[in-house]
């Protein structure tokens, strides 16, 4: 119900530190119709090319101030996801994706209070890294 | 006075979403409509709610003093489960919803809308912010959790113990469906390829005047045998569940609760080339309200959105034009 508004497109790129790559990132609203706090976010996942990445190098952030592993937004509850605000989706990886065309999938899930399953988001899109 | 219109601006969310409408071209919109009101959801177009800032608070002062809408209600929900390890105490949630009450209070509101499931026990603990504040708490009484659902009357009996003007019910017309959504059939079949013959045991459920909801509770609260039996995948599963979420119930299941009415909310699901509701009549529904004496707003919500298909655009500028003609429209036939 929600997978459109998931990975908007043309977000992804590599991502640069002090002259290395140091991962890729994407952006992507909110599988809810309402803003909420980063700890019911349930999980974000990321597979490139039919393979998994580690939930362990995957990085979020709402603004650019603040990152977080999946592990420690279960406990923040005062900074919010709004909706309509992209949140970033962030993969650490040395070189990040290789040239040419990737398939990228994301997997956003969160949860409310009503809705008795959690709210999954999935879309894969074609991603060319020159 | 009479019966006032009303758009929840849920109903425009996806152009928000997609920064197509920010928070003033939409109510400018709404009000350009005729309508006399919004309902906010603040934590979909407000940031940092419960608290925002004094800056959207400003914000939100000028687009008031600008466009002048009524404020027909503001439409929020408890996240008890803010953290995955715990629900929140008691206390936690009532400081949650005194949070709201003070919000709604400070953005001009007197309504507050409860999303369904909100628990009972958080009336009593807030009465006094919400006395304090002028603004009333009103659970949503949806279809699905309608009435005879224990969560539903639960608050009702908690709503008729506390009998106060502070605590009343937003019905909401998914329990007031004659023909089951036709979009949500047609989307279930292009996208997920379900079963026609589901379809088609809808469609007859529903013309004989029940509903999966009555059914289910008929059958000890198992899914309806016949609907699980035609069940065939995933697609078929989900359909079948959602079917549950519309009643067919008649208006008079509301008699001897108008009192507590506060607010009301239109669903849309489709305007067809007709100018009507699919699986509304919204005659009908006016007709009752007018007759039991109903004054306040009644908003749409159109929730045909959720229902299109990927990379087709969403038609809520249409359809809520489109309703709120029908609506208006006939707010005037029956009050004459």
């Amino acid at each position: 119900m929600f997978d459109n508004n998931v990975f908007i497109e043309g977000t992804c790129k590599n991502v640069e530190e002090d002259g290395k790559i140091i991962g890729y990132e994407m952006q992507t609203h909110i599988t809810y119709y309402r803003g909420i706090p980063l700890s019911m976010v349930n999980f974000l996942a990321v597979e490139v090319d039919g393979v998994k990445e580690d939930p362990a190098n995957i990085r979020f952030a709402v603004d650019p101030y603040d990152w977080f592993t999946l592990d420690e937004m279960t406990t923040v509850s005062t900074i919010k996801w709004e909706y309509g605000t992209p949140g970033t989706v962030r993969v650490l990886k040395e070189g990040g994706l290789s040239k040419g065309e990737h398939e990228v999938h994301l997997t956003v899930c969160t949860r409310t209070a009503y809705i008795p399953v959690p709210l999954e988001g999935n879309m894969t899109r074609k991603v060319v890294i020159e | 006075m009479g019966i006032k219109s009303s758009v929840s601006l849920y109903s425009l969310q996806y152009q928000f979403l997609q920064g197509k409408m920010n928070l003033e071209d939409i109510i400018k919109f709404v009000m350009n409509l005729g309508a006399d009101g919004i309902e906010l959801l603040p934590d979909q177009m407000l940031h940092g709610t419960p608290t925002p800032s004094e800056e959207t608070y400003a914000c939100w002062d000028s687009l008031m003093a600008k466009y002048h809408p009524g404020l027909a209600c503001d439409d929020i929900f408890l996240n008890t489960n803010l953290y995955i390890n715990r629900t929140l105490t008691k206390r936690e949630c009532a400081d949650l919803i005194k949070q709201e009450i003070v919000m709604a209070h400070r953005l001009g509101f007197d309504c507050i809308r409860l999303v369904s499931f909100v628990p009972a026990w958080i009336l009593e603990p807030c009465l006094e912010t919400a006395e304090k504040n002028n603004v009333s708490l009103n659970i949503e009484i949806h279809g699905g959790l309608g009435f005879g659902c224990p969560k539903t009357d639960e608050y009702i009996n908690e709503m008729l113990r506390l009998n106060s003007p502070y605590v009343g019910i937003v019905p909401d017309t998914s329990l007031f469906v004659r023909k089951q959504p036709r979009i949500v059939r047609d989307y279930c079949t292009k996208l997920m390829g379900l079963n026609p013959d589901i379809a088609k045991y809808a469609d007859d459920v529903f013309a004989s005047g029940t509903d999966f909801f009555e059914l289910r509770n008929k059958n000890g609260g198992e899914m309806d045998p016949k609907l699980a039996s035609l069940i065939r995948s995933g697609a078929d599963a989900f359909y079948a569940q959602n079917l549950e979420g519309y009643e067919n119930r008649p208006l008079s299941i509301m008699d001897g609760l108008e009192k507590y009415i506060n607010h009301f909310h239109f669903k849309l699901y489709e305007m067809t080339e007709e100018g009507v509701e699919y699986s509304i009549d919204y005659r009908e529904v006016l007709e009752y309200l007018h007759k039991a004496g109903y004054q306040k707003y009644v908003s749409t919500e159109y929730e045909g959105n959720r229902w299109q298909l990927p990379d087709t655009p969403i038609p809520e500028v249409e359809q809520v034009t489109a309703h709120q003609k029908l609506v208006q429209r006939l707010i005037k036939e029956v009050e004459g």
